[in-house]
């Protein structure tokens, strides 16, 4: 049998959904084929500091306390890979006869940092940069998805029905939100007001820092508490009768893009917040992990292939996830998030996220063409050894021409 | 009529969850103290492409029990709940191998392969310190049994929950099965097994460690073995389903070709 792949999941990270990051970097992790891969797990702490280590495995060591800590390793990526050998990330460890490197290669690196740093293109370029191959999104998917209100306009561009907005920067340092001049954009974005608003951070996933606005006061409140996460936010109208549905979407093997099953996700408050995404579940009935939230995404309580949706519907949440995946030139497991009015049946496409919650397998689970976890940490790799693999070979001078330098 | 033949004449049925079509029926049998639920997890992972039949064992579940049954009867029974015909794949967790193993040596028209993972059945090597304590635990307990019955006092009792194991304690009326299960050792009923085995065993397991998976490698005569490093004998079931779920289906893949 051939040797194992070494494939690095990165998670934690310095980014406000941290958390919930650990639990899909360990479910990926759990979910590998250990029959050609082996995992390493690469925990990135709050500070930014990387980590490697057996203790990182297991649910129950979170979080990390002083003494797990002291059985990690602490690593550094090596940005210089040469162009045949393996990417490598380095650890230090003092010893009596001084620091002695130890080099611990790997072959595929997968993001499963959630929001910042993670799904917003950044960690995809640095990857590029290093000529490391990594899986899902390339740095243009990534960064574009991430920001809401230019998904926004792809998605418009394609015909795609999405919500009027309204992008309100953060004011000058020293000023303050003038509600005169909110009002006034208000106006101009959405023709009159009529509340209620949604606000959100341009750049976040994972519903943190979600608000609603009754009134011109809770909106400049929502707003303030907002800017302490993001420089930018949306403001769009509230959908009355709001309900949710969620899909994912990938590239199979052979090319063709296939979506999963959809999703109602259940809640008992009116937005879907962060407690109530992940902390949550408490809804009478349902199961119960047996370690709290050890399922992350995949314990909110849903409903799968939920009846009330009719075909045009189905029609339109399936169609438009396809084109926006294809235009946007996606990878690996994205969940594409419908607003709907539940009275009307009006549906928006709302979010795409590049790196969901626990790759979003229990909808890959359900699908029609039911597609397992397994299956789809083995493609979901494959694919980036491809993708990374096409991009390589492009990099090459003598291909394109532009060779300058010639040996004599 | 003895309870026994009773049951020999009109089998108890074993209550049990079924799912999945397929060719194949796969036999899900969980360990000690558990019920069919136990298995509900990695047994799921195969509903799209086989027949799952998960059975509360005898005593567990809403399973009736068998009165002072060993792993023996425990297997004659679930050989009277599987249709014949094509054979069955056995799974079995725990205690759940112990009686996979005993099915496959005494009814092996009806097995087509086996699937222990963290299967128990092989007594592990033991430090001197443990077995010298182990002496001395026994020779009390046996001291206690004599005290009670000449002065009619409760020293035994008082013994078992003192030293007994959870699983000893809670048996309740399991006791005898119990007692039977952990002095057993199923190593040359092993060897008369001729289904092709797999072992599937937790690095970090402390109540059956990979030990006992290799002892059966040893004694089985076409059996792979294979160790899922990280996984004790819980998590083996519920995080490790998945790493399960991909040994099984190599050996399904073999198997057939």
């Amino acid at each position: 049998m051939a040797e194992k792949k070494v494939i690095a999941v990165i998670f934690g990270g310095r980014s406000v959904e941290h958390d919930v990051s650990i639990l899909t970097g360990l479910q990926f992790l759990e979910a590998l084929d250990p029959r050609q891969y082996s995992g390493l797990p690469i925990y990135v702490d709050p500070l930014g500091q990387w980590w490697t280590g057996d203790t990182l495995k297991k649910r129950a060591h979170y979080p990390l306390n002083a003494s797990k800590l002291k059985a990690l390793t602490e690593v550094k990526l090596d940005l210089a890979t040469n162009a045949i050998g393996r990417p490598t990330l380095t650890a230090i460890k003092k010893g009596l006869m001084g620091e002695k490197r130890e080099y611990i290669p790997f072959d595929l690196m997968v993001p499963t940092i959630h929001g910042s740093n993670g799904e917003d293109g950044t960690i995809q370029g640095l990857l590029e940069f290093a000529n490391i191959p990594y899986s899902g999104c390339r740095t243009l998917g990534a960064a574009a998805t991430m920001n809401k209100p230019f998904a926004k306009k792809q998605a418009r561009n394609a015909n795609i029905k999405v919500l009027n907005d309204l992008i309100v920067s953060r004011p000058k340092q020293g000023e303050f939100i003038n509600p005169d001049q909110i009002e006034d954009q208000l106006h101009r974005a959405f023709g009159s007001i009529s509340y209620p608003y949604i606000v959100k951070p341009c750049n976040l996933g994972s519903s943190v820092g979600v608000g609603k606005a009754d009134d011109l006061e809770s909106l400049i409140g929502a707003l303030m508490s907002a800017f302490k996460l993001d420089n930018e936010l949306i403001i769009e109208p509230f959908v009355d009768h709001l309900v949710e549905y969620n899909v994912a979407a990938r590239r199979k093997l052979d090319g063709t893009i296939i979506t999963s099953a959809i999703e109602r996700p259940l809640r008992s408050a009116e937005l879907l917040d962060f407690k109530n995404k992940y902390l949550g579940g408490s809804e009478p009935g349902s199961p119960k992990a047996k370690s709290g939230n050890s399922e992350g995404m995949a314990s909110l309580n849903r409903k799968l292939n939920p009846e009330e949706l009719n075909d045009e519907q189905i029609r339109f949440i399936r169609e438009s996830s396809i084109k926006v995946f294809n235009d946007m030139n996606l990878a690996g497991s994205v969940r594409i998030d419908f607003l709907c009015n539940g009275e009307t049946g009006e549906l928006w496409l709302n979010e795409i996220n590049t790196i969901p919650g626990s790759f979003a397998y229990f909808l890959w689970e359900a699908a029609e063409e039911a597609t397992s976890f397994l299956t789809l940490t083995s493609d979901i790799i494959e694919e980036g050894f491809v993708l990374s693999a096409q991009r390589l070979g492009e990099t090459d001078t003598n291909v394109s021409g532009a060779t300058i330098f010639i040996e004599s | 009529m003895t309870d026994q033949n009773c049951q020999k004449q009109n089998p108890t049925k074993w209550h049990h969850q079924d799912f999945g079509d397929g060719e194949q029926t796969l036999i899900w049998l969980h360990g000690w103290g558990q019920n069919h639920t136990a298995m509900y997890r990695i047994a799921r992972l195969f509903k799209a492409d086989h027949k799952n039949r998960l059975f509360d064992q005898p005593g567990f579940g809403k399973t009736p029990i068998i009165k002072h049954g060993g792993t023996e009867e425990y297997a004659d029974a679930l050989a009277a709940q599987l249709e014949n015909g094509k054979p069955h794949i056995i799974i079995g967790h725990s205690y759940g191998g112990r009686v996979a193993i005993q099915m496959a040596a005494r009814h092996p028209e009806k097995v087509k392969a086996v699937i222990l993972i963290s299967g128990a059945g092989i007594p592990r090597k033991r430090s001197i310190k443990f077995k010298v304590r182990a002496f001395i635990l026994r020779s009390i307990g046996q001291g206690a049994r004599l005290a009670d019955s000449i002065f009619n006092s409760n020293l035994r009792e008082q013994y078992s929950n003192r030293f007994g194991s959870n699983d000893y304690r809670n048996a309740g009326e399991l006791r005898t099965t119990f007692v039977k299960a952990v002095t057993e050792n199923l190593t040359i009923v092993a060897k008369q097994i001729k289904a092709p085995t797999l072992l599937i065993y937790g690095s970090d397991d402390t109540e059956t460690p990979p030990e006992i998976g290799q002892k059966y490698e040893d004694a089985i005569t076409i059996a792979r073995y294979e160790e899922l490093e990280g996984f004790n004998h819980w998590d083996i079931l519920d995080r490790g389903a998945y790493q399960c779920e991909a040994l099984i289906r190599k050996f399904f893949q073999d198997l057939n070709s």
